[in-house]
C-alpha cells in the first residue's frame, strides 16, 4: 500500500495552504491605517464621513492640534513632575497614492492626445500627527507626474490647547501653514473644497480663480491665531507672507513675481450648528494681498527689481456653507461657497497689461454628495466664475473669463482608505462663450473631460 | 507608653488614609480632565451627548462604564462602532482611571426619558412584564422599575433612541455579543423593540 498523498489529498493540502495563505496574508484593516488612525486608534469614520471630508469630531481633532493620542509614547518629566516629552512609540506615518485616466472631448491641439494615463498621477508621503502633548503636524511631500519633481505640499503646523471658561469649551491655537484656509476646518473653502481630485493640468483647462482660491498654495506661510468655542463658534485671524521654497526655485524660470508685499491679513469666522445627525455651518473668510511684479491671467508679467517692484492689489472675501447629515448608513453633505475679489491693478494697468484700473471677479460653486454606508456615493456639483470684461488683463478672445460647468462623479469604496471614483466634468460656457471661445473654433464642450482614477491612503 | 503607640498608629493610619485619598483623588481629577478634554469630543459636557451615534453618559451606572470601557479594552465588546471609536479610546485607560470615569458620569444629573403617546404605553408593558410570547422577560427585573439600572446593568431610560434600537437590534443578532441579553431579545420582533425604545428614550 502506497503512503504517498493521493490526488484528493493533494488538493485538500493545497486548498488549505491557500486558505491559510488568504487569513494571514491579507492585511488586517487594524494595520493598513493612515496616520491619524495609527496614533489615534480610531477608525477612519470616526473624523471622516468618506476621506477627505472631516465630520464634526474630525474638526474637533484638527482644531486641538492632531494631538489626541491612544499609543504607547516615550516619555519624561521634570523635578516638578511638568511634561518634557511625549513622543508616540509609533511615528504617525502614512502615504498615499493616485492613479488616473482621463479622456478629453476634443484633443487641446493637433499634437496632443486626447487620452491621458498617469500612474502615479500622484503619490505622497506624510507626517501628520502629534509631536508633543500640544503641538501637532500636518506635513505632506508629493510627487507629481505632471511635473516628474518632488515637493513641499499642503503643511500645517499647530500649537492648541483647551480651556474651560465660564462653562465652556475653548479650543485656542495657533497655525503655521503653507495655504490659506488649508488650516480650516470645513470642506467649503478653497484648499479642502470640492473636487477633491481632478484630471491632470494637461487635461483641464486654466479658469482663473481669485487668489485664495490656490494662487497661493505652497509659496506663501502665514501665522494664525484660533479659537474654536464649544465646537461651534470658530473665528481666526493671520498672516501671510511670500515663500521661496527650493522646489519653484528650481522649476520656475522666474521667481520674482506675485510676491505678497509686506504681509497678506488673512481672516475667518464659522459658527456650526449641530443636532441629531445633522450638522450646518456658515461662515466668512478672506484675504488682502498686494502683489509685487504681478503676473496676468493672459501671462504677461511685470519683472521689476523687486526693490522698486510696482504692486496689483486683490482683496478676496468669501461666504462659505456646509451641510451634513451622517449615520451608519447614509452620509449626505452639501458644500457652497461664494468669493468676491476686488483687483486693484494698478501695476498691470499702468504697464498697458490691463484694459482698467480696476475689475471685479466672483467665483461660486455649490456641491452636493450622497454617501450609501460609506461605500457608494454619487455628487453633482455646479462651477461658475464671472468678472469684468478687461481684454488685455484675461487675454481671452471675448474679453472676459466668465465660466460655468459642472460635475457628476460616482465612488465606490470597497475599504474605507480605497475610493475608485468616476467623474465627468461637463463645460457650459467657457471664456466668456459656449462656442468658438478661442477664435479657432474650440467649443466649450470640447473640453468635456471623463477620469477614472483609484486612491489609495495607507 | 501604650498612649503613645496608640497615638502613633492614629497617626499612621490618618496619613496612610490621606495618602490613599490624595491619590484617589489625583486619579478622580485625571478623570475629570480627560472627560471633559476628550470624551466631551463625541459625548457631550457632562455626558449629556446631542448625536446618536455616541450614547449619553450622564447618570449611567459607574460599574456599567468601568464594565463596558474594559471589553473596549480587551476588546471582547466588538460591535463596529466599539472597534471604529472606542477600542481606540480605551486602549490606553488603566484600571483606576477606568474607575474614576465610571464615577465622574455616574455623579451627572442623568436625562429623563421623553413622555411617548400610545407606542410609549406599549412599551411601558413591555418592559414591567415581558412578552412570555417571544420568552421576552420583564425588562424591569434587572434594569430596575424606573429603568435606572443596577451596578453592572445600565440605565436605559433617557439614552438615545437611535442608540437603544440599534443596541437591542445587535444584542438580537449578536453583533454584539452578550449571552443573556441575546437570550432576552433573539425572538423580540422590530414592533416590539420601537415600543420599548418609545418608552425609554429621549432623542
Amino acid at each position: 500500500m502506497s503512503h504517498r498523498p493521493g490526488r484528493a489529498q493533494w488538493l485538500l493540502r493545497i486548498f488549505f495552504g491557500l486558505f491559510a495563505f488568504v487569513l494571514t496574508g491579507l492585511p488586517q484593516s487594524a494595520l493598513a491605517v493612515p496616520s491619524f488612525a495609527r496614533q489615534t486608534g480610531l477608525a477612519c469614520e470616526a473624523c471622516h464621513t468618506v476621506f477627505p471630508q472631516l465630520t464634526p469630531f474630525g474638526r474637533v481633532f484638527k482644531a486641538s492640534g492632531y494631538t489626541l493620542f491612544n499609543t504607547q509614547k516615550v516619555e519624561d518629566i521634570d523635578r516638578t513632575k511638568q511634561s518634557t516629552l511625549s513622543l508616540s512609540d509609533l511615528p504617525p506615518i502614512s502615504a498615499m497614492i493616485i492613479a488616473g485616466t482621463s479622456s478629453v472631448a476634443k484633443a487641446n491641439d493637433a499634437d496632443s492626445s486626447k487620452v491621458s494615463t498617469d500612474f502615479p498621477q500622484q503619490a505622497s508621503l506624510f507626517y501628520a500627527g502629534r509631536i508633543s502633548d500640544n503641538i501637532g503636524a500636518y506635513f505632506q511631500l508629493t510627487y507629481d507626474d505632471q511635473s516628474g519633481s518632488i515637493g513641499i505640499d499642503n503643511t500645517d503646523i499647530r500649537f492648541a490647547d483647551v480651556a474651560n471658561v465660564d462653562g465652556h469649551n475653548v479650543i485656542y491655537g495657533v497655525s503655521l501653514n503653507n495655504n490659506p484656509t488649508v488650516q480650516d476646518l470645513w470642506n467649503s473653502t478653497p484648499a479642502w473644497g470640492q473636487p477633491f481630485i481632478s484630471a491632470p493640468s494637461m487635461q483641464t483647462p486654466a479658469i482663473p480663480g481669485a487668489q485664495i482660491e490656490g494662487a497661493m498654495a505652497q509659496i506663501v506661510a502665514g501665522l494664525s491665531a484660533y479659537t474654536f468655542i464649544d465646537n461651534s463658534l470658530y473665528v481666526e485671524a493671520g498672516v501671510y507672507r511670500s515663500a521661496l521654497q527650493g522646489q519653484s526655485v528650481a522649476n520656475n524660470g522666474n521667481t520674482t513675481n506675485n510676491i505678497i508685499s509686506g504681509v497678506a491679513p488673512y481672516w475667518r469666522a464659522a459658527y456650526e450648528w449641530d443636532w441629531g445627525k445633522n450638522s450646518w455651518e456658515f461662515g466668512t473668510f478672506g484675504i488682502s494681498a498686494a502683489l509685487e511684479n504681478p503676473t496676468t491671467p493672459a501671462g504677461n508679467a511685470i519683472n521689476n527689481s523687486l526693490q522698486s517692484a510696482p504692486t496689483d492689489r486683490f482683496l478676496d472675501a468669501g461666504l462659505d456653507s456646509q451641510y451634513q447629515f451622517i449615520d451608519d448608513e447614509t452620509q449626505i453633505s452639501i458644500d457652497a461657497r461664494w468669493t468676491h475679489e476686488n483687483q486693484n491693478l494698478d501695476a498691470s494697468y499702468v504697464a498697458g497689461f490691463a484694459s482698467n484700473k480696476s475689475d471685479r471677479f466672483d467665483s461660486a460653486n455649490l456641491i452636493a454628495g450622497y454617501y450609501w454606508h460609506r461605500k457608494l456615493g454619487a455628487s453633482l456639483g455646479f462651477f461658475a466664475v464671472s468678472g469684468s470684461n478687461d481684454p488685455l488683463y484675461l487675454g481671452t478672445a471675448s474679453g472676459n473669463s466668465n465660466s460655468s460647468w459642472g460635475t457628476a462623479e460616482i465612488d465606490y469604496l470597497p475599504w474605507l482608505n480605497v475610493k475608485l471614483g468616476l467623474q465627468y466634468t461637463a463645460y457650459m460656457r467657457f471664456d466668456g462663450a459656449s462656442s468658438d471661445y478661442d477664435g479657432a473654433g474650440r467649443n466649450a464642450s470640447d473640453n468635456n473631460l471623463l477620469y477614472a482614477y483609484l486612491w489609495l491612503a495607507f | 507608653m501604650k498612649l503613645r503607640l496608640v497615638a502613633i498608629l492614629v497617626a499612621g493610619a490618618c496619613l496612610a488614609a490621606s495618602l490613599a485619598f490624595a491619590e484617589d483623588n489625583a486619579a478622580g481629577r485625571a478623570a475629570e480632565a480627560k472627560a471633559t478634554t476628550t470624551c466631551q469630543d463625541c459625548h457631550g459636557p457632562k455626558g449629556d451627548s446631542t448625536v446618536a451615534t455616541f450614547p449619553r453618559l450622564n447618570g449611567q451606572q459607574a460599574d456599567y462604564i468601568a464594565a463596558q470601557l474594559k471589553n473596549f479594552r480587551d476588546h471582547s465588546r466588538s460591535d463596529p462602532h466599539a472597534q471604529a471609536y472606542m477600542w481606540g479610546m480605551a486602549s490606553q485607560l488603566d484600571d483606576s482611571i477606568i474607575t474614576e470615569l465610571g464615577k465622574y458620569y455616574g455623579g451627572q444629573t442623568p436625562t429623563p426619558p421623553q413622555s411617548g403617546g400610545a407606542l410609549a404605553a406599549e412599551g411601558k408593558k413591555l418592559y414591567l412584564s415581558g412578552a412570555p410570547a417571544q420568552n421576552v422577560p420583564a425588562c424591569a427585573t434587572c434594569h430596575g422599575a424606573h429603568a435606572e439600572g443596577n451596578s453592572i446593568m445600565p440605565r436605559l431610560a433617557g439614552q438615545h433612541a437611535d442608540y437603544l434600537k440599534k443596541q437591542l437590534e445587535a444584542f438580537r443578532s449578536t453583533l454584539r455579543e452578550n449571552d443573556i441579553m441575546h437570550a432576552n431579545t433573539k425572538d423580540m420582533t422590530d414592533s416590539q423593540i420601537e415600543a420599548l425604545v418609545s418608552y425609554l428614550a429621549n432623542d
